[in-house]
């Protein structure tokens, strides 16, 4: 019976033993490597017990975050384990957003570690131990393919801290490598508040710096609509970011929850309440705190709005719709000049008013989640189309074709108060929409700021910005003495207002030609066949004036070029060429790449400077700054030998990554230059109106090598 | 004529903030968006032609893991027969784009519901993705159940049990009859909306 009971517990053993070798801690199955990671295999009642479930992936494929969005599983573990040992759960390292078609997914790919720990309790029996775990997961690329292990891990249990230490392997250099991507919590100084949108959530952190980037992921499912683009604005003290929700969400959540991760790898795991104390309004600049937020500051940039408003005045977007203000001054001459100051205010009016409509539609327009910036209007090839035809007719109007009764364009002497009035309040709206894509020096600046505060601060900026607009020519109707100097009215008057439309027909050029860069000579085509008919419409005006029916017909005409002007870009404007091309192709070198933000961090991680062109084929600033400056013969000759890295952003069309980039720069419009230096965070942006001298002083004090950026860099300060 | 400049000034605003006009969207709760789609047999189905009958919508990717669970241990099939018998209009709908896992062609399909014993209404072929879109349908399986009066009653998974395991499906908590049951009952759906599961529908990129 003993041998019996021998050879029966021997073949137990060996069983035991053949199986133990059988499983492993690691194991290659379809598309990946999966392996339990113990840095120590010594686990006792006081010590930390570290381990982590670690997975390395074939290019391409992917497992997932916790919440795994649209679709997809997250990887699961479940334990067999000795008595007295109990595992805590895998703990989920800040995960990527994964794109799929309309989709979005959250996972990682090329490798993860899910870290977790083990307690260990003091009965628990000592000596070796098997700790058996089962492991589940489902790997992505475009298929899914499910995929599960039995890994077991082989570990020593202690009463109490072993004396020597652990000897580092392989699972050690794992552990150093990837144990610390995990969201970390939310400093105690720094707070995340969120508060519900018509559409979404506004989330503000602060975090005691201004953040360039951030992104957030959702704990909770069903919460947000995950592809939808999450739009960032930089605020003094942090950061605000509008979330789109998922439009199935019926009651909103008491708690956004979730890791948010920030530039230079910083995740934190946020639990952000509702804040319903403050307005939609004051979270936004809620994070920069009484002591950030200055008046002073308010006042300087409110400073700065109004000088950028006089100088609109001087750019050449404006410039043709002044020179009809200034005739209408001269006309109103004799028997009007005791209403000029009424004129004067209807025409502030209209600025203040189509300035405030251009603010409140853009903000309303973020606030449903477009990523959109200052001149987004002309981003629309509708927008485009009509306005210049609008402006065709004016100058057909203008240059004697027919007449009109507007008092902006009327060369008669009498004129009837009521339509100078609308008059004077259209001009001002003309003024301000041909106005936007001239961001001028100065509003650059105050136009980031105001865009990134709350909706007063927001308003204020822009009232400044508009009261500045109307400035010189209000100031010309409140002081009747000055209008003394204006010559008298007579046949000069008609004369002037002919050449006036040159300038007109001139801008008309413009926007044509913008249409054609960005949309296509087939949308061109659409436009001039607009503008025949205009010219059709107008003969019929001029030919038999005041005329009912020849009235009728030119309305007719004008009612299908408005229809051609909305309709033709749907079926006719070219889809959108490579980056870069449009704004870029008129300046004829390779050297400039299209701009991506990996471009730019790739060219920095290689030590490379870089310089990022952020154009627009509608801003005239840029085309002249392209053509005075960056492609100057000598500057290109500085940026080849500094081998600075050079990009082009081209915001012609919509594009919310450009949007977004400008925002982490402060900014909402083009044109803008940065000046990337390798090791500095932010770039350093060069003024709006260059010259090439600018752009050689600021390439020369770069350093010279890579390996003398650090000198060269405190140098530059 | 004196304010046409004015009025396309005005026009020319409105219209530059036109693009933001919504799209129809399926919202739990709310008339489920109308479409017309044709099936394996080349017939064609509009949605409102089955107004005061219940309709399910059922996204379709034999190849998908999550899917095949459904299919291979034959639970699909048996909804199917159930609900059909009970006056209940089913739509197998495949989004999968040409190229892509579960794009099929009519006379595979037609193949596939021989051999599975399959037994939807009727198998709408969706391969670019319009249909897809028009529900944000996000997954296979994913469910939607359409009541008589043509609203959305219930939108997400098949059930609470997100496995590729056939052993998984005993004993789960089946959220598609459970919607089914209750609005026949006249109760509200206790679960109207929830996290679909699987694969994500393979649309044309």
């Amino acid at each position: 019976m003993r041998r019996f009971r021998f050879i029966f517990a021997l073949i137990a053993v060996l069983g035991a033993a053949i199986c133990a070798q059988a499983a492993s801690d690691s194991a290659d199955v379809s598309h990946l490597h999966v392996q339990l990671v113990f840095p120590s295999a010594d686990l006792y009642p006081s010590g930390e017990n570290h381990a982590g479930l670690y997975f390395k992936l074939e290019p391409g494929w992917h497992i997932y975050w916790s919440n795994p969005g649209d679709s997809g599983e997250p990887p699961k573990i479940q334990w067999t384990l000795p008595s007295g040992v109990t595992a805590g759960a895998l703990q989920f390292p800040a995960p990527r957003r994964l794109p799929l078609g309309p989709l979005m997914d959250f996972g990682y790919e090329n490798e993860v570690l899910f870290p977790f720990t083990f307690q260990v309790a003091e009965n628990a029996k000592e000596g070796p131990a098997v700790l058996h775990a089962k492991v589940d997961w489902l790997v992505c690329r475009e298929v899914c393919i499910p995929g599960k292990a039995d890994l077991d891990e082989n570990v020593q249990l202690l009463h109490a801290a072993p004396m020597a230490e652990p000897v580092s392997g392989v699972d050690q250099s794992i552990w150093d490598r990837l144990a610390n991507a995990l969201p970390q919590p939310l400093p105690s100084s720094d707070s995340a508040v969120f508060q519900p949108t018509p559409t979404g959530f506004r989330l503000a952190v602060s975090t005691g710096q201004r953040e360039a980037q951030a992104e957030f992921f959702p704990e909770d499912e069903n919460i947000l609509d995950n592809p939808a683009p999450q739009t960032m604005t930089p605020v003094k003290n942090g950061l605000v970011l509008d979330l789109k929700k998922d439009p199935n969400l019926t009651a909103s959540p008491a708690q956004l929850r979730g890791v948010l991760e920030l530039s230079g790898g910083r995740n934190f795991e946020i639990a952000a309440p509702r804040e319903v104390s403050y307005g939609v309004a004051r979270i936004e600049y809620m994070p920069i705190a009484a002591s950030a937020f200055s008046f002073a500051a308010l006042a300087h940039i409110v400073g700065l709005a109004f000088l950028g408003g006089l100088f609109l005045n001087l750019m050449p977007c404006v410039f043709p719709v002044l020179f009809l203000k200034g005739l209408a001054l001269c006309q109103s001459g004799v028997e009007e000049r005791h209403k000029l100051r009424a004129h004067g205010f209807v025409y502030t009016i209209g600025i203040l008013v189509s300035f405030w409509v251009l603010v409140a539609a853009l903000l309303a327009l973020r606030a449903a989640g477009a990523t959109l910036g200052w001149g987004f209007q002309f981003q629309s090839p509708v927008f485009l189309s009509l306005m210049a035809a609008l402006l065709f007719f004016l100058g057909l109007s203008l240059a004697g074709q027919f007449e009109v009764g507007l008092t902006l364009t009327s060369a008669g002497g009498s004129l009837a108060t009521k339509q100078g009035y609308a008059g004077s309040f259209f001009t001002g709206v003309l003024a301000v929409v041909v106005a936007t894509p001239c961001t001028a020096p100065f509003m650059g600046a105050a136009i980031g700021y105001a865009l990134a505060q709350s909706a007063a601060v927001t308003f204020a900026v822009f009232t400044a910005l508009a009261l500045g607009l109307a400035a010189p020519y209000v100031a010309l109707t409140l002081q009747p003495a000055w209008t003394h100097l204006l010559p008298r009215p007579g046949a000069w008057m008609d004369i002037l207002k002919q050449a006036i439309s040159i300038p007109i027909f001139a801008t008309v050029i413009w926007l044509a030609w913008v249409v054609a860069q960005a949309y296509g000579a087939a949308l061109l085509a659409a436009l001039l066949t607009s503008f025949l008919l205009l010219a059709i419409a107008g003969w019929f005006l001029g030919r038999w004036p005041a005329q009912r029916w020849t009235t009728t017909v030119a309305a007719l005409f004008l009612v299908v070029v408005a229809a051609v002007c909305v309709a033709a870009p749907k079926e006719l404007a070219t889809a959108p060429k490579q980056p870069g091309s449009t704004a870029g192709q008129a300046s004829a070198s390779a050297a400039w790449q299209p701009w991506s933000a990996d471009a730019v961090q790739h060219a920095l991680a290689a030590s490379q400077p870089a310089f990022v062109d952020f154009t627009a084929s509608w801003c005239l600033t840029c085309q002249v700054n392209e053509r005075v400056a960056l492609d100057q013969p000598e500057v290109m000759q500085a940026f080849t030998a500094h081998n600075v890295a050079l990009f082009r952003a081209d915001w012609t069309r919509q594009d919310p990554a450009i949007t977004q980039a400008l925002a982490a720069l402060g900014r909402s419009g083009v044109p803008v230059y940065a000046l990337y230096t390798p090791g500095q965070t932010s770039p350093q942006l060069l003024p709006q109106v260059l010259s090439s001298g600018i752009v050689l002083d600021a390439v020369a004090k770069l350093p010279t090598s890579a390996t003398q950026t650090a000198a060269g860099s405190s140098k530059q300060k | 004529m004196k304010s046409l400049p004015v009025l396309a000034g005005i026009a020319a605003l409105v219209v530059a903030l036109a693009p933001i006009s919504a799209t129809a969207q399926a919202v739990v709760g709310s008339p489920a968006p109308n479409f017309t789609a044709a099936d394996s047999h080349g017939q064609t189905h509009t949605l409102s032609e089955y107004r005061g009958k219940y309709v399910v919508l059922e996204w379709h990717n034999r190849d998908c893991p999550y899917t095949h669970k459904h299919y291979a241990s034959g639970n699909m099939e048996a909804l199917q027969k159930e609900w059909r018998a009970k006056d209940v209009v089913w739509f197998t709908v495949i989004s999968s784009a040409p190229g892509k896992q579960g794009y099929v062609t009519d006379a595979e399909e037609n193949e596939y519901l021989q051999q599975m014993h399959a037994d939807p209404t009727a198998v709408l072929m969706d391969p670019e993705g319009k249909l897809g879109r028009l529900y944000d349908a996000k997954t296979t399986p994913e469910m939607y159940v359409i009541d008589p009066q043509g609203k959305l009653i219930y939108e997400g998974a098949i059930d609470n049990r997100p496995t590729t395991e056939v052993s998984d499906i005993e004993g789960a908590d089946n959220y598609l009859s459970d919607a089914l049951t209750e609005a026949m009952a006249g109760k509200p759906v206790e679960h109207p909306y929830t996290r679909p599961y699987g694969c994500s529908v393979k649309y044309a990129d």
